[in-house]
């Protein structure tokens, strides 16, 4: 029997790439804005995961009523006042998190997963295949999205799904011009041509070499797109096509709000200081991701 | 025309620089022009179709009253129906004959005569083009049947016993053909031309009409029927502001940059009710709020869950959601309406008769879900549909809180296999005939959007087909009666409330005159005056 | 080289009636999915199916799909969108009275983001990494992310209705009559016509939406300025001209502003459609009865075509801004031109 090799330790396996990511984590870490980001996106994430146990009125966040509690200024029992049926506005925002959560991870996920495929395609290809996309991409560009999102779900009728749909159909053109652009420069990078000298087929190489090249932009600008993504979707909440009662949704809770200002104005208040901190919260934590990962692109 | 100046905080204040002595509360808050005064109303409905055989609704009518005048009109409360463009009126013996005789001196606003062809011209107009106020007289009333007998008599001859037909001549404004005849474009009555101008001889005149935002009428000073103020007191106009939002008519009138308000949310009105210098207008109001059920399809095709869900609802909440500004229905139909009896037994919040009804359904123990839809973008009925939510948790009765465009709703609910479960539904009764409510339960309601709950019953019909032509009074109230009882019992809907109609004007405004037959928010102008320095 | 210049354009012009084309097909469909009468709409709550069907004829609505399609592109490619089923009026006579409303919004609002953008960009990259860097860098971020319509609510309640010093929505007073139309812009309309007080009145009420549509807008161009910046401080004309001893201030303005010109023009390009666009919610919150608005009310009435005609006219300035800021990019910087 020969003596077995001692495998080389995890740590020692991988020695490049933590070396690398503790790079990016002290770099990260210099910078306080980005440190506020990720501390706001952790408290979000953290208040969506555990939201149902910390509130002190769960009940409040699926339709109960208690007409004679209603609209009370802020005070121990209500951190955030009561709002119009009576429900406890604290409960209420801190539920709402997971609606936000959701819209947000559903939309980019969507938005990625359609966009992605067909940037990689379209820049890998050239060509009519690029043609055909860029040209569609384009007229979807075209387009503010809230305006066409405001269609389509006036058209389906209100509601978190309706108006996910409806924002994940136009948020994809916004990766394929992304990865379009990164891709077709990769197509002639010295690597990619050496694969497809040695005949790797187009999906290996798309998989293996043009892929993983594109996720540093991607991650960046999804983590961006968080945050945008949980404001469209609560702008929809506010013209009236949003969550459908009684789930909480912070859009939708200004929405009826508005007509309480201003001597009733905590039910306004806190929900859009929610959108705004969480919608900040992304955008400072996507800029030190950027800062770190993608610093050619850093501007505009 | 000259642009009229203002007298209170200045529009110029509004220069950036100025802009910090822009003060509320001022004792001259309204507008003037020259020594009279011009009256401001805010509302939040648009105008977009000023036609007035093509459209009505609130903010519409109230703009059509000012500036057209009908042969009778609406006043006060209880409603009762006064003589106008016409003196007076007589019918035959099974009232399927109506003759009206004209005043003598009325004039349209370019001095042209109001005559019996005007009037002839106008109700032929308004069934031809078959929109807005047609569905009233077109099943009775061909439009050849109309005849100018002389220049100041009109007389109709309809083609069964009508006795509701008085009921809605207030409804049918009065054109001026001479002015609407010039400006036809093919075939079309004018009605393109009179959707922003007015061919009418009402005490107003159209002087700035911007259909979104802002209309400015004038008082006409020599109008035919004279004024019900002094001369002095009179306005010298009115305007009609489109605010959209609730909190910013609230802010326009604690500021006096307007006179009065309406569609208050109910925590304002309580705000305001009390503040200086205001005062509310809150009355008993005619707008049925039900919730309908299809009754032909889903679990509330059951007789037994319906009333199950009729007894589980909590009323109370209905009240308390709106301040208690709200009457509680007892009867299908609202009480100003003649006819009316309160039917013992309709249902209130019992959740053991609920259970027991329940109990005899084919679905004993709840277990299901609901759909409850309203229209989009309306508080109330939202609010509602969380009480609803609430009622029907005992009854382990899921609710699925759906809001969708009106056209969309009426779409969905013209059909039996397509109508939702539940469907919010306002009728607003614009004239004082019982048919019109009776008719919501007949077959035929069919398509209408209050029609949504798709009963058939024989019964019923018979009886709303043998009322709207009885010419006696009181078999007439005999069927009504039966009707509103059998109507409890089928239970095709939950019978909600009446809300209260309810305005805010600033303590110097004068001549104010409730009539629940108008609509919602809408307020007679032609009495109001401003009465300060 | 002016064949050139003329090819690109004749071909960027086909392709955005291309694109334009596309847009129906998209909003048409859209209009389309869920089932609606919105002859319904028109005909009142009392009317009955006859008279529904009355209006369901005049606007060519019991036709079937493919030729409300065909009549709509044809119609289309006439200047007719259609009508709107709620205000009875062709949507292209009605998008003529309510897009000047926008253009004011969007136009005052861009002159705010260059006017404070360009300079705190600036400001930002000579102080590189110090506090007012920080302050600006953190300030653009959070405009980014304040919600648009709950900030305009706020701003609205503390200057209109608790310290009273602006009005509280719409365009002008009731008792201001409107200028002489000629751009259908009121600011634009009243300065023509030297009618000071009505210009006031005007910028008050304008004042606060363009203030909330201004604030991304803003922090693209500062982000931009500042980036261009910090490459232009570090280049190398601007030490031989420090060298040369040409002040610091001077540089600055001088050479520095040019070179932001470019990249600030793309961000007004690529922000024209968006920002028009994205007056939907700051025109709801104030009132302001501009197309967004006019989206708004239709979209929640059911009454597609205004929504339709909307959405293309906004595409069709989208693509014109775009083509205008490719081509200005030709004429303004000269590396481009010879590289195409």
């Amino acid at each position: 029997m020969s003596l077995a090799l001692q495998r080389p330790g995890f740590a020692a396996r991988h020695a490049a790439t933590l070396r690398q990511l503790r790079f990016y984590a002290w770099s990260f870490g210099r910078s306080p804005s980005s440190m506020l980001g990720l501390a706001i996106v952790l408290l979000f994430l953290a208040l969506a995961a555990f939201g149902p146990w910390i509130v002190p009125y769960p009940g409040d966040g699926s339709g109960a009523m208690n007409l004679s509690n209603r609209l009370k200024a802020p005070s121990a029992a209500h951190w955030f006042g009561t709002d119009e049926m009576g429900n406890d506005l604290f409960s209420r925002v801190v539920l709402a998190t997971r609606t936000s959560l959701w819209v947000g991870l559903t939309i980019v996920g969507v938005a990625t997963l359609i966009g992605v495929p067909l940037g990689i395609a379209a820049g890998y290809f050239g060509g009519w295949v690029r043609m055909v996309i860029m040209r569609v991409t384009d007229i979807f560009l075209s387009v503010p999205g809230l305006v066409l999102a405001l269609a389509i779900v006036a058209a389906l009728g209100p509601g978190i799904l309706n108006g996910v749909i409806a924002l994940s159909l136009v948020w994809w053109p916004g990766y394929v011009r992304l990865v379009e652009a990164k891709a077709l420069a990769l197509r002639s990078e010295p690597f990619v041509e050496a694969a497809r000298a040695v005949g790797a087929g187009h999906g290996r190489i798309l998989a293996l070499h043009i892929l993983p090249n594109c996720t540093s932009p991607i991650i960046v600008k999804a983590s961006m797109d968080m945050g945008l993504a949980i404001l469209s979707a609560a702008s929809l909440g506010f013209v009236g096509l949003g969550a459908k009662p009684p789930a909480p949704e912070w859009g939708a809770m200004i929405s009826v709000a508005r007509t309480y200002m201003p001597n009733w104005w905590w039910y306004a208040v806190f929900p859009g200081f929610a959108i705004y901190l969480t919608v900040l919260g992304f955008n400072l934590f996507g800029d030190g991701l950027r800062d770190i990962l993608d610093p050619r692109s850093s501007r505009g | 025309m000259t642009s009229f100046t203002i007298g209170r905080r200045g529009a110029l204040a509004a220069g950036l620089g100025a802009a910090g002595l822009v003060r509320a509360g001022g004792a001259h808050a309204f507008e003037r022009d020259g020594s009279r005064k011009i009256f401001v109303f805010a509302g939040g409905q648009p105008v977009p179709v000023l036609d007035p055989h093509v459209r009505y609704d609130w903010s519409t009518r109230m703009i059509q009253q000012s500036v057209y005048d009908a042969l009778a009109k609406y006043v006060n409360d209880p409603p009762q129906i006064v003589p106008w463009l016409a003196e007076r009126w007589e019918t035959n013996a099974d009232q399927s004959v109506w003759t009206f005789h004209l005043v003598g001196n009325a004039k349209f606003h370019n001095g042209d005569p109001v005559d019996a062809e005007a009037v002839r011209y106008s109700f032929e107009r308004g069934l031809r083009l078959n929109k807005g106020v047609a569905w009233m007289l077109k099943d009775a009333l061909p439009p050849e049947n109309i005849a100018a007998v002389d220049a100041r008599t009109v007389r109709f001859t309809l083609t069964r016993p009508m006795p509701s037909f008085l009921t809605f001549m207030p409804l049918w404004f009065i054109v001026n053909p001479k002015q609407v005849q010039p400006n036809v474009q093919n075939n079309d009555y004018g009605e393109a031309w009179l959707t922003t101008n007015a061919a009418g001889s009402g005490p107003f005149r159209l002087r700035r009409f911007e259909p979104q935002s802002i209309i400015h009428m004038d008082a006409v000073p020599d109008y035919w029927k004279g004024w019900p103020m002094n001369d002095q007191q009179r306005l010298s106009g009115a305007i009609l502001r489109i605010v959209r939002e609730p909190a910013a008519r609230r802010a326009m009138i604690q500021r006096g940059e307007v006179d009065m308000i309406t569609e208050i949310p109910a925590d304002d009105f309580e705000l305001m009710r009390g503040m200086r210098g205001m005062r509310p207008a809150d009355n008993k109001g005619m707008t049925t709020f039900a919730i309908t059920m299809n009754t032909t399809k889903g679990p509330t095709a059951d007789i037994n869950v319906r009333k199950a869900i009729a007894h589980a609802f909590d009323y109370e909440a209905l009240v308390q959601i709106h301040n208690g500004a709200a009457t509680l229905m007892d009867s299908p139909f609202p009480d100003a309406i003649p006819g009316h009896v309160a039917v013992e037994g309709i249902p209130r919040r019992n959740l053991d008769r609920a259970r027991q009804y329940l109990a005899q359904s084919r679905y004993p123990n709840g277990g299901f879900e609901i759909e409850y839809v309203h229209v989009q973008g309306l508080e109330d009925p939202r609010r509602i549909g969380l009480a609803l939510l609430n009622s029907l948790q005992p009854l382990n009765i899921k609710v699925n809180i759906v809001a969708q465009p009106w056209p969309t709703m009426v779409a969905r609910g013209a059909k039996a296999e397509t109508a939702p479960d539940m469907v919010s539904v306002y009728v607003t009764p614009v004239s004082a005939d019982p048919d019109v409510i009776a008719s919501k339960y007949h077959s035929r309601a069919e398509g209408q959007y209050w029609g949504m709950h798709h009963l058939r019953d024989a019964q019923i019909d018979q009886w709303v087909d043998a009322a709207r032509v009885e010419v006696d009074a009181g078999k007439r109230n005999a069927l009504y009666a039966n009707i509103q009882k059998r109507v409890v019992e089928l239970q095709p809907e939950i019978f909600g409330m009446l809300a209260n109609r309810r305005w805010i004007m600033r303590d110097y405004v004068r001549g104010f005159a409730y009539c629940p037959l108008r609509l919602t928010g809408e307020v007679d102008l032609y009495p109001v005056w401003v009465d300060a320095g | 080289m002016r064949a050139e210049v003329l090819r690109f354009v004749l071909k960027r012009v086909a392709l955005t009636g291309l694109m334009l084309f596309g847009l129906v097909c998209i909003t048409f469909t859209v209009s389309n999915v869920a089932p609606s009468d919105p002859a319904a709409l028109a005909a009142g709550p009392d009317a009955t199916r006859d008279m529904i069907e009355t209006i369901r004829r005049e606007y060519g609505l019991d036709r079937p799909l493919a030729e409300q399609f065909w009549r709509y592109v044809t119609g289309v490619l006439q200047g007719d969108l259609g009508r709107s089923i709620v205000t009875t009026r062709p949507v292209a006579e009605d998008l003529g009275r309510f897009f000047p409303a926008t253009l004011e919004l969007v136009l005052l609002s861009m002159t705010l983001g260059i006017l404070v953008g360009v300079p705190a960009g600036m400001l930002s990259a000579m102080l590189k990494n110090r506090a007012p860097d920080h302050a600006t860098r953190f300030l653009a971020v959070s405009l980014v992310a304040l919600p648009a319509f709950w900030f305009g609510i706020l701003l609205q309640l503390l200057f209109s209705v608790q310290l009273e010093w602006l009005p509280t929505s719409g365009r002008l007073e009731v008792s201001t009559a409107p200028p002489p139309t000629f751009t259908g812009m009121l600011l634009l309309d009243s300065l023509l016509a030297g009618q000071w007080a009505t210009f006031g009145d005007a910028l008050a009420h304008a004042v606060l939406p363009a203030l909330v549509l201004s604030f991304p807008c803003l922090a693209s161009i500062l982000r931009v300025n500042r980036a261009e910046m910090i490459e232009v401080l570090a280049s190398d004309y601007v030490t031989a001209a420090r060298a040369h001893g040409v002040s610091p201030f001077r540089v600055v303005c001088v050479h520095a502003l040019r070179n932001a010109m470019l990249p600030t023009l793309a961000i007004i390009g690529l922000r024209w459609g968006w920002m028009l666009g994205s007056t939907v919610l700051v025109e709801t919150v104030f009132d302001w009865p501009g197309i967004g608005l006019y989206a708004v009310s239709s979209a929640i009435a059911g009454d597609f075509k205004p929504v339709m005609g909307v959405t293309l006219l906004i595409g069709l300035n989208f693509m014109i801004a775009s083509l205008v800021v490719d081509l200005l990019y030709g004429v303004l910087d000269p590396r481009l031109r010879t590289a195409s």
